[in-house]
């Protein structure tokens, strides 16, 4: 244990981290005094945030449970897991199918801490934790085939982080080098905050003045843009509320869809 | 996460949970605890005490700091009153009010009704990890001049405390313990060598999570000491830091407080072997044992 530990990455409670604020806006207890103040700051220009919030972790339930039901699909790659809160992707995946084997992705070494010892497997399938950067895919796949089996498909889960890539050509970029490596009948699934409406657009300027790191609204069509080359699974790109509900609901400021691999 | 009471908690949970909830009752309405206090004909700090779960609470005056917060969804009413009902009936734990101070019996109020259960320990193992035997050394250390049956009485506790762990919802028990742990034989090396096989064991369960912090992770996060927060399956109820002193135990549960707790925990956390080396690192103590 003395030699080889390779350099280990420092909490800094003093910068509001973006899992945090996310972890504080659900009600949930793993947040410090700067992530609440921000999420405050937020919440009081736009209320509806932390329902947001929840909204879109239910359209996250929903796509599990399509992609491992109607789908069939047993590996997911979750990239930008975020702090543990209900419905967790390995839960909802594996009360389908208890096979299913997931790999969480976080650069934040709270999360990663927080997965490892909550995010933990059924006896039958397997979960596994990197800590990578988006921006870094080859690392990515390198460590996620010691768990998941690229010549069958997988689900890539890109939920509320490509709005930290501002620049399209550089999401599409990264969304390509990962799903050329996955098999054919391979899956995309995202969602991210949109540019629908001004007030959306005043909560994510407050946001950027002090969260690490910072965050870019994308319009639908933009969002469709980042498909390209995929099949886009019914209902489309929509908001999350309107993606296969299971009860209605308004439409909010959060745009999802998940794309086929042909 | 329930927000309906749990059959496991104590009185100490219920008051805590009572009062927050009052508190974020008031805070609602805009009304002070001033204003709260001349209702119940009590003074302010009554009501500050009431609202950090400090003091028992009488029946009657929930109903009046209900009135006077607009609750009239009987529901709610009827809910509150019966968590006040509670708060006052106390849990198995305590019949061993003999060989427990008040202080500890609050905590084990508090483990038993937490969802998560998050520790640190330099120099023995935790307390709900423990094998008989251990215990029984342990318990000689602060007690040594104590009668035998004390002694049986104490360790008999601390055993009947366990069955938290394989109860059907079990709390997640989160621990990190310094590598120290591994190495100090308390009652001997055949009473470590059981205690570190029962760790392995231990860390089998889908309960427990348990790591290993290295001597070659220098002067890491906790430089402190041993500490434990417990959470709660209650959006209202905050972590509550708990350190035990030889003769007391002291709660924090401000938030700047659990704050800095969590983020010692944290670092520690980050900083520690990761859970699934965890046994590798068992099995190598075992072989310095025998060595």
């Amino acid at each position: 244990m003395a030699d080889g530990r390779p350099e280990i990455p420092k909490l800094d409670t003093s910068v509001p981290q973006t899992a945090r604020i996310w972890n504080h806006l659900l009600g949930g207890k793993d947040n410090f005094a700067v992530d609440r103040e921000v999420g405050d700051q937020i919440i009081a220009s736009l209320p509806q945030l932390a329902e947001n919030a929840r909204l879109s972790r239910a359209y996250l339930a929903r796509a599990v449970r399509y992609l491992t039901g109607e789908a069939g699909i047993r590996q997911f790659l979750d990239i930008g897991t975020g702090l543990p809160t209900a419905d967790n992707t390995h839960e909802v995946a594996q009360a389908v199918a208890p096979d299913a084997r997931i790999v969480y992705v976080d650069n934040d070494p709270l999360v990663l801490a927080h997965a490892r010892a909550l995010l933990t497997t059924s006896a039958e399938g397997a979960t596994d934790y990197i800590d990578a950067d988006l921006r870094d895919p080859e690392k990515i796949l390198d460590a996620a085939g010691r768990t998941l089996d690229f010549d069958k498909p997988v689900a890539l889960f890109l939920m509320g982080i490509l709005g930290h890539i501002e620049d399209d050509a550089e999401a599409k970029a990264i969304i390509a080098s990962i799903m050329s490596r996955l098999a054919p009948g391979s899956y995309l699934a995202m969602y991210d905050g949109s540019d629908t409406s001004e007030a959306n657009n005043e909560a994510v300027r407050i946001w950027n003045i002090s969260a690490n790191p910072k965050y870019h609204l994308r319009s639908a069509a933009r969002i469709a843009g980042l498909f390209e080359g995929l099949e886009l699974v019914e209902p489309g790109v929509v908001p999350v509320t309107k993606w296969r509900p299971e009860a209605d609901a308004p439409e909010i400021d959060q745009y999802c869809a998940v794309g086929r691999k042909p | 996460m329930s927000k309906t009471a749990q059959p496991n908690d104590g009185p100490t949970v219920r008051r805590l949970q009572l009062g927050a909830r009052l508190r974020s009752l008031r805070l609602a309405k805009g009304v002070s605890r001033d204003q709260a206090g001349w209702a119940i004909r009590a003074s302010e700090s009554k009501i500050s005490r009431m609202e950090l779960g400090r003091v028992s609470f009488k029946e009657r005056d929930v109903t009046d700091l209900l009135k006077l917060y607009g609750v009239d969804d009987p529901g709610e009413h009827e809910r509150l009153l019966a968590l006040a009902r509670e708060a006052n009936t106390p849990g198995w734990w305590h019949s061993y009010g003999d060989v427990l101070s008040t202080w500890f019996q609050n905590y084990l109020d508090l483990e038993q009704a937490a969802e998560l259960i998050r520790t640190y320990e330099i120099q023995f193992v935790p307390g709900l990890l423990q094998t008989d035997a251990y215990a029984r050394a342990v318990i000689m250390l602060g007690h040594g001049t104590a009668s035998k049956e004390e002694i049986d009485r104490r360790a008999h506790l601390r055993m009947a405390r366990k069955q938290l762990l394989t109860r059907e919802t079990p709390p997640r028990l989160w621990a990190v313990i310094d590598e120290a742990v591994l190495r100090r034989p308390i009652g001997g090396v055949d009473v470590q060598r059981e205690q570190i096989e029962a760790l392995l064991e231990a860390s089998k369960l889908p309960s427990v999570r348990l790591q290993v912090m290295p001597f070659s992770s220098g002067g890491h996060a906790a430089a402190g000491g041993a500490f434990s927060i417990l959470r709660f399956p209650y959006p209202d109820m905050p972590d509550v830091v708990y350190i035990e002193h030889l003769t007391s135990g002291l709660y924090l549960d401000k938030r700047e407080d659990v704050d800095a707790y969590s983020a010692a925990v944290g670092r520690l956390v980050i900083e520690a072997e990761p859970p699934d080396r965890t046994p590798e690192i068992l099995e190598q103590a075992l072989r310095n044992l025998k060595g």
